[in-house]
């Protein structure tokens, strides 16, 4: 699961590096070259739909999405394993929704292709989507039989080094 | 009764302790297979969701504000905050919330500022005689300058909230003032406490001095003037300039200032990969919760409702104040403005209400939320920097509350000092 792990931050990482890139790209050729370009808006949306899923998936595993604590930190230490593993329940249930309905809405524009990239199907855009409930449900069966990633996991090496 | 099955599936669900994102797609689930709607057009409208190109601000902005504040940008902005009042009683302190303006300006993130500008701030200020607890205090509440100031990432979850409705651009000048305003009731409390508790004066820095450390900082404030003067001329749109704020940020860290490497941002985007995707997951999963609150009229039926218990503006506004300030208290920034948006933005405009002051009321009010326990990100970050419990802060915070309460009464009734700005540019 880490190597899933590093993927899914690499992949997410170089999206949005990438975005960084093509958007000024979009302004330079637009004003330097006097030639606007106009696939940086929607290679830019398609990128952010990569790694919106792609990183979601991965900052599960991190324990890195907002959630409330509050009712965990008020009960007890075998009532709060039974809330977590009906919490981690609950996430499976999302990853499986993910994956059956994403698949179904990729089946259903697979035959259109995007206007800027007409090589490129519609399909595309939502393809990120039942990839991410794939790896969603793979890290919560990992949660649900392992637990937590370990301390010294790469999952949490992302903190800047303090002097 | 659908509505309620809507609501109460995802507060258990959000308490049992599953991310707030996924129990908002869980409830959505819930209430689409409740009321047999097809779960096609509820994953469509996720997708929907996060297919906005105005969503691209939120990654670009976090970026920026990352590579500023471990790239030696907070420390410059903090020298340069002690030449302008270093030198009065209770400077360290003002220093503290100068820098925060500042660097708010950057980052647009009160946690990234509590985190820039308390590491540099607090030991200083400890060192010089001030409380830690007092230290850990006004760095926190000033770092809310920046859900304020422009480029508030707030701001742009606001404005996708109303469903675009609402501009970035005017919402990032409407922040300006409401932002100097709530920093001047933080300045008027430390001046105060200064006076009171006789806190130490710094020397005043000597012209010579001062001009090499705004000559070194002016490098880090370009920022600013290439995110508001790309807006404001219309060179850029709000997208463009935050792409453009990050490729400069890594050009003054790396090439002016050569305090960050290369070998440093492997880690640096693996962390702002998490935070971006955490946010928009939130924003992908509201999409959906909030077209099924859309069909159930909840914001028609909201809207009846708080009509029904008053009609007066003024009330109104107070209510809302004191429901948004109890529920940013339990839940982070970002999907409350998703959720409170679209309830509430309907009710305050049946009022008269201009969508971009209630913008400034909610992202002040979910502000406070922030340093507030039990869910306050600001706070845990700056207990955390100051070593301090949440326990000694929270104590002596309620000063600071008083201040801020202030501000949000003057910027809730004043609708000016949000408005004004920009009226007067066009917006």
């Amino acid at each position: 699961m880490e190597g899933l792990y590093i993927a899914c931050i690499v992949l997410a990482a170089v999206a949005m590096v990438v975005i960084t890139v093509i958007i000024p790209y979009g302004v330079f050729m637009r004003y330097a070259a006097n030639s606007a370009a106009s696939w940086p808006e929607p290679a830019g949306v398609l990128m952010m739909i990569v790694f919106s899923f792609i990183g979601g998936a991965a900052a599960y595993r991190a324990n890195a999405h907002i959630a409330v604590g509050t009712v965990l930190n008020m009960v007890n230490a075998a009532n709060r394993r039974r809330l977590e593993f009906a919490g981690d329940v609950g996430m499976g249930i999302v990853g499986v929704f993910m994956v059956k309905w994403g698949v179904l809405l990729v089946q259903a524009v697979w035959q259109n292709s995007i206007a800027e990239f007409p090589w490129l199907s519609v399909g595309v855009t939502y393809l990120p989507i039942p990839a991410a409930g794939v790896i969603t449900l793979l890290f919560c069966v990992e949660r649900l039989w392992l637990g937590q990633p370990p301390a010294d996991s790469f999952t949490f090496r992302d903190q800047p080094q303090t002097e | 009764m659908d509505a309620l099955i809507l609501l109460f599936s995802f507060l258990i669900l959000m308490f049992v302790g599953i991310p707030v994102a996924y129990a908002m797609g869980l409830a959505t689930l819930i209430t689409a297979l409740w009321i047999d709607m097809p779960l096609e057009a509820v994953m469509l409208k996720i997708s929907d969701g996060m297919d906005d190109f105005a969503l691209l601000t939120i990654p670009f902005f976090v970026l920026a504000g990352a590579i500023m504040s471990e790239g030696g940008v907070a420390r410059r902005l903090v020298d340069l905050a002690k030449v302008f009042v270093g030198f009065i009683r209770g400077g360290l302190a003002l220093v503290n919330v100068l820098a925060s303006t500042l660097f708010g300006c950057l980052s647009g993130s009160s946690v990234a500022d509590t985190a820039s500008i308390g590491s540099v701030m607090i030991p200083q200020m400890v060192k010089n005689g001030y409380d830690k607890v007092f230290a850990t205090n006004v760095t926190i509440c000033g770092s809310l300058q920046a859900i304020l100031v422009p480029p508030s990432h707030n701001s742009v979850i606001y404005s996708i909230a109303t469903g675009g409705t609402v501009s970035i651009a005017a919402l990032f000048m409407a922040g300006v003032f409401p932002g100097l305003l709530f920093g001047a009731c933080i300045v008027g409390l430390v001046l105060y406490t200064a006076r009171k508790r006789n806190f130490p004066a710094s020397e005043v820095v000597p012209l010579r001095q001062a001009l090499k450390i705004a000559l070194d900082a002016v490098w880090g404030l370009i920022t600013i003037v290439i995110i508001l003067g790309g807006i404001l001329s219309g060179v850029f749109t709000a997208i463009e300039s935050g792409a453009i704020a990050c490729v400069y940020a890594l050009f003054c860290t790396m090439v002016i200032y050569k305090e960050y490497k290369w070998r440093d941002l492997p880690k640096l985007l693996h962390r702002v990969t998490k935070t971006v995707a955490m946010v928009m997951m939130v924003i992908g999963f509201a999409a959906g919760f909030g077209y099924l609150m859309a069909i159930m009229q909840l914001p028609a039926k909201a809207t009846e409702l708080f009509l029904h218990v008053t009609t007066n503006k003024y009330l109104m506004l107070m209510l809302i104040n004191v429901l948004l300030l109890l529920l940013g208290t339990f839940m982070d920034m970002a999907p409350m403005i998703l959720i409170c948006t679209p309830i509430m933005l309907p009710v305050v405009k049946a009022m008269g209400v201009d969508p971009v002051h209630f913008g400034m009321i909610m992202l002040l009010n979910l502000g406070i939320g922030l340093i507030t326990p039990p869910v306050g990100p600001t706070l845990f970050v700056g207990c955390a920097i100051g070593k301090v419990t949440m326990e000694e802060v929270s104590r002596e915070l309620w000063p600071f509350y008083a201040a801020m309460c202030i501000a949000l009464l003057i910027i809730t009734y004043v609708p000016a000092i949000s408005l004004w700005l920009p009226r007067s540019l066009g917006y």
